[in-house]
């Protein structure tokens, strides 16, 4: 990189929030899979006109600007893969406002999502969305991405709760979008628009997110299935009943066996699946009787035990146990990669049964648990990267796991994203046409290709 | 709590390489929540290291060392690390092999020539190890006993700095209260060695060992009883390691643990004090050292008292700043991360912070002085002494 370009970003935001040694580089060149891509400098704004500063000098030198929050992604989208400036949003952590009566927040991009849900729930406020990184991942990235979670499967992804943005566009102008308005239909949904956008058609700096209030009560259910068959058809049993709980989380045998290894809480080893289930709500009575309903219905098609945690600590022992089965695979193998697939929510028994056929096929584990809910499974195959015969199968096995998803009238990420690493499916998911009209609005907005490029949408 | 890198299982680099880099780390890490910059994350050490290996760093340089130095080895991050990965031990075999390669940094290699030449960390003469014992109202029993059930090893920090010496002072009085038959060592103690072992060296903290090993079992003691949590965790869980047997011949034991049993006994009397008081659990006498329950039963034991927790505790505690040698490398890193944890006393509510270590009560009381807090900090020594007096 031009030294130049180094010199003109600490005039403009300051010495000390300008990375280039090769210590820093090295610890911004990665996220939460195994692709690694060194920048050639790295920034850490604290305000939108930091942020406008920056992307204004990689423009004037037609230099890629990767914004990250921290980098806990699951497909490579915050990978500086063609170098140039990582902008780290970390440092732009406030809560400018918390809005009791109308019940929403106005926060920085780089709040840790945990940080802000402790913050709201101490004045009985809630913002459900809840990925597994709800401790290692900002607000920013998780609108990036509009990441999702166990309890979307009631209360809507991160794209729900969004009411308006502060944007910095790639020439470095400052766009607010939405408002705390809730119904706004004036214009097009500009905030919507950069939702799921990964950074590449503007940089989120700023977000009014929508808040409800805490649900006060929640039970939570382990249920043990002999089958897994019998356990995906038990979910749209639920479903169909008319009943929401909030949330229906699978987990298959080997996700089960890697969290006790990790754990040692005493999950069952001799059921080929666990549904995690919980309802919660304003009423203790009725979130009782909505758990015991939920019980009796899984006893009917299957599960051969309920255990409805006792106290809040083993329910969160139970989530904690849940959250930690993406990390927990590394008990199993070196290397993993997590796919993110969707499919109709009764499509999920099929879609299992031809993923295990397909580990067969290759002698690799897969490992599947996700939000049965909803639909949205992750696939986790277990391989050893210094492997070159195994890392060749997970090539494939994944293009495999891709015709499942769309043959099923699914589709690639349910909320991890795009990033690198489904870039190569994107047309057949898609089609020409939408590939097409996307790259036009990608164009509108960043005309040099400069805001993360080689992320989301295959170039031309 | 894992083994040392006395006896290291699998490599550095080979443990690096089970890191997912899901992050998890960056939640639990005082320093990076500190400063926001992944630089000063297990994730970024670990990743460090496989870059190393990997080729994508050619050679370890100064800056590379900084990053593992601008630690407090406090242990959060192998706690939660969901994948297994001992980030602690990869952290302290790195450190070894920048010692062996000349990249320690100046102010702790000065620390480790120090502790060599004067057998304590402050470069006084270690005849002077009881200087706290003068003071005292009567003098204490266990001064110069040549036998004894109770070896009390003291620690260089109370021994040499005057603001702890409260600690061994308070010790000693109860422990003559009770009856306790104890011997203190005096100038025969020696650093325990666990600076220069979590400096990389060692190699020269294996000669201490050996000789505070030697002076116990000479002097047939049965039990040893430090109040420090690093002499606690080095003697109990590296000693026998580095000396490769399975068993000291003595027993270590905790000041907490050894007062949880006289206290539950009942033969002491504990009057009221009735305040709202929170526990810090140091990193190495809790997460690291495994002993969790036996402070919480010795502030049981006294009426009136109100223990109310900090979010982070136990298991999850957040470190004082005061660990892995970071004060004498980044003090100002030190100095935020005993502010972040003093506001959590604050937030809930406590009028005294007790820990159980002379280490924490120094740095969470200048951070409770600086921050302006009222909040009182002591250690747990001095609280059961004060519970004994009229």
């Amino acid at each position: 990189m031009n030294s130049a370009v180094i010199e003109q970003l600490e005039q403009a935001i300051g010495a000390n929030k300008v990375l280039s040694s090769p210590i820093d580089l090295i610890a911004y060149s990665f996220d939460g899979t195994f692709e690694q891509h060194l920048p050639d400098v790295v920034v850490l704004p604290e305000t939108n006109e930091q942020v406008a500063a920056v992307v204004r000098i990689a423009s004037q030198y037609d230099t890629p600007v990767v914004p990250r929050g921290m980098s806990s992604g699951l497909a490579g989208g915050s990978i500086p893969v063609r170098g140039g400036i990582v902008l780290s949003l970390t440092h732009m952590n406030r809560i400018l406002e918390i809005d009791e009566e109308n019940m929403m927040a106005t926060v920085q991009a780089g709040i840790i999502t945990a940080n802000l849900q402790a913050e709201v729930e101490k004045l009985g406020l809630f913002y459900p969305p809840d990925p597994a990184s709800v401790k290692q991942s900002t607000i920013g990235g998780n609108v990036a991405c509009n990441a999702g979670g166990p309890r979307c499967l009631k209360y809507g992804v991160t794209g729900n709760y969004v009411m308006g943005l502060t944007v910095v566009l790639a020439d470095g102008r400052i766009v607010r979008t939405g408002g705390k308005a809730i119904k706004y239909v004036t214009g097009f949904n500009m905030n919507q628009f950069f939702v799921g956008s990964e950074g590449a058609l503007g940089i989120i700096t700023e977000v009014i997110l929508r808040l409800i209030c805490k649900p006060p009560h929640a039970r939570t259910a382990l249920v043990h299935f002999p089958t897994l068959e019998d356990a995906g058809h038990t979910v749209h049993s639920v479903l169909t009943r008319g009943l929401v709980p909030a949330a229906m989380e699978l987990l298959d045998e080997t996700a089960i066996e890697c969290i006790e290894e990790a754990m040692q809480m005493g999950l069952p080893l001799d059921v080929e699946a666990l549904l995690v289930i919980e309802s919660d709500g304003a009423d203790e009575e009725s979130v009782q009787r909505e758990i015991d309903a939920i019980a009796d219905i899984c006893l009917e098609t299957g599960a051969s035990r309920v255990d409805v945690a006792r106290n809040e600590e083993e329910r969160a022992e139970l989530w904690r146990a849940r959250r930690s089965v993406s990390p927990s695979l590394a008990h199993k193998a070196p290397n993993k990669l997590g796919e993110d697939i969707t499919v109709p929510r009764n499509s999920i028994p099929e879609a299992v049964r031809r993923i295990k056929s397909i580990s067969a096929k290759y002698g690799l584990p897969i490992v599947v648990f996700g939000h049965a809910g909803d639909g949205n499974l992750h696939p986790n195959i277990l391989f050893d990267k210094r492997d070159p015969e195994q890392w060749e199968k997970v090539e494939q096995i994944v293009g495999e796991i891709f015709q499942v998803a769309l043959a099923l009238g699914g589709t690639l990420s349910g909320e991890h994203g795009i990033g690198t690493f489904k870039l190569p499916y994107m047309r057949e998911a898609l089609g020409p046409a939408s590939i097409n009209i996307q790259w036009r609005v990608k164009q509108a907005l960043d005309p040099q290709n400069i805001l993360n490029p080689g992320k989301v949408l295959p170039e031309p | 709590m894992n083994e040392s890198i006395i006896a290291p299982q699998r490599s550095a680099e080979e443990e690096a390489r089970y890191c997912v880099r899901c992050g998890l780390c960056l939640s639990v890490c005082p320093t990076y929540r500190e400063s926001l910059t992944e630089t000063d994350s297990p994730r970024a050490r670990v990743a460090l290291v496989r870059a190393l290996k990997e080729g994508l760093l050619e050679t370890p340089t100064d800056e590379y060392s900084s990053a593992f130095f601008r630690c407090l080895l406090c242990g959060a991050c192998t706690f939660i690390c969901p994948s297994g990965v001992a980030v602690d031990r990869i952290l302290e075999m790195t450190r070894g092999e920048l010692a062996g390669q000349g990249l320690l940094p100046q102010a702790l290699s000065d620390l480790d020539d120090r502790i060599t030449e004067y057998r304590n960390i402050s470069a006084e003469k270690n005849e002077g190890r009881l200087i706290w014992a003068d003071n005292l109202p009567t003098p204490p029993t266990g001064l110069g006993k040549k036998r004894a059930e109770v070896a009390y090893f003291v620690g260089c920090v109370s021994s040499f700095f005057p603001r702890s010496y409260k600690v061994p002072q308070a010790l000693v009085q109860i422990l003559d209260r009770a009856g306790v038959d104890y011997t203190l060592l005096g100038g025969a103690e020696w650093c325990c060695g666990y600076p220069m072992f979590i400096n990389g060296e060692i190699e020269r903290a294996r000669e201490l060992i050996r000789h505070n090993v030697e002076t116990v079992r000479a002097m047939g003691v049965k039990k040893v009883v430090t109040t420090c949590p690093s002499c606690f965790h080095f003697w109990k869980h590296s000693y026998p390691v580095a000396l490769g047997i399975d068993d000291l011949g003595v027993e270590v034991q905790h000041a907490t643990e050894f007062l949880a049993d006289l206290l539950e006994a009942g033969d002491l009397e504990l009057h009221e004090i009735r305040e709202n008081v929170t526990y810090h659990d140091p990193c190495d006498l809790g997460r690291k050292g495994g002993v969790i329950e036996a402070p919480r039963r010795v502030l049981a034991q006294i009426p009136g008292l109100r223990l109310v927790e900090m979010d982070e505790n136990r298991d999850s505690s957040h470190c004082c700043g005061g660990g892995g040698n970071l004060e004498s490398f980044a003090p100002e890193v030190s100095k935020a991360v005993s502010r972040n944890r003093i506001r959590q006393a604050a937030e809930v509510g406590a009028g005294t912070l007790v820990s159980a270590c002379q280490q924490c009560e120094r740095t969470l009381a200048n951070a409770a002085r600086a921050e302006r807090l009222r909040i009182r900090v002591k250690d747990i020594t001095e609280v059961v002494l004060e519970a004994m007096e009229e």
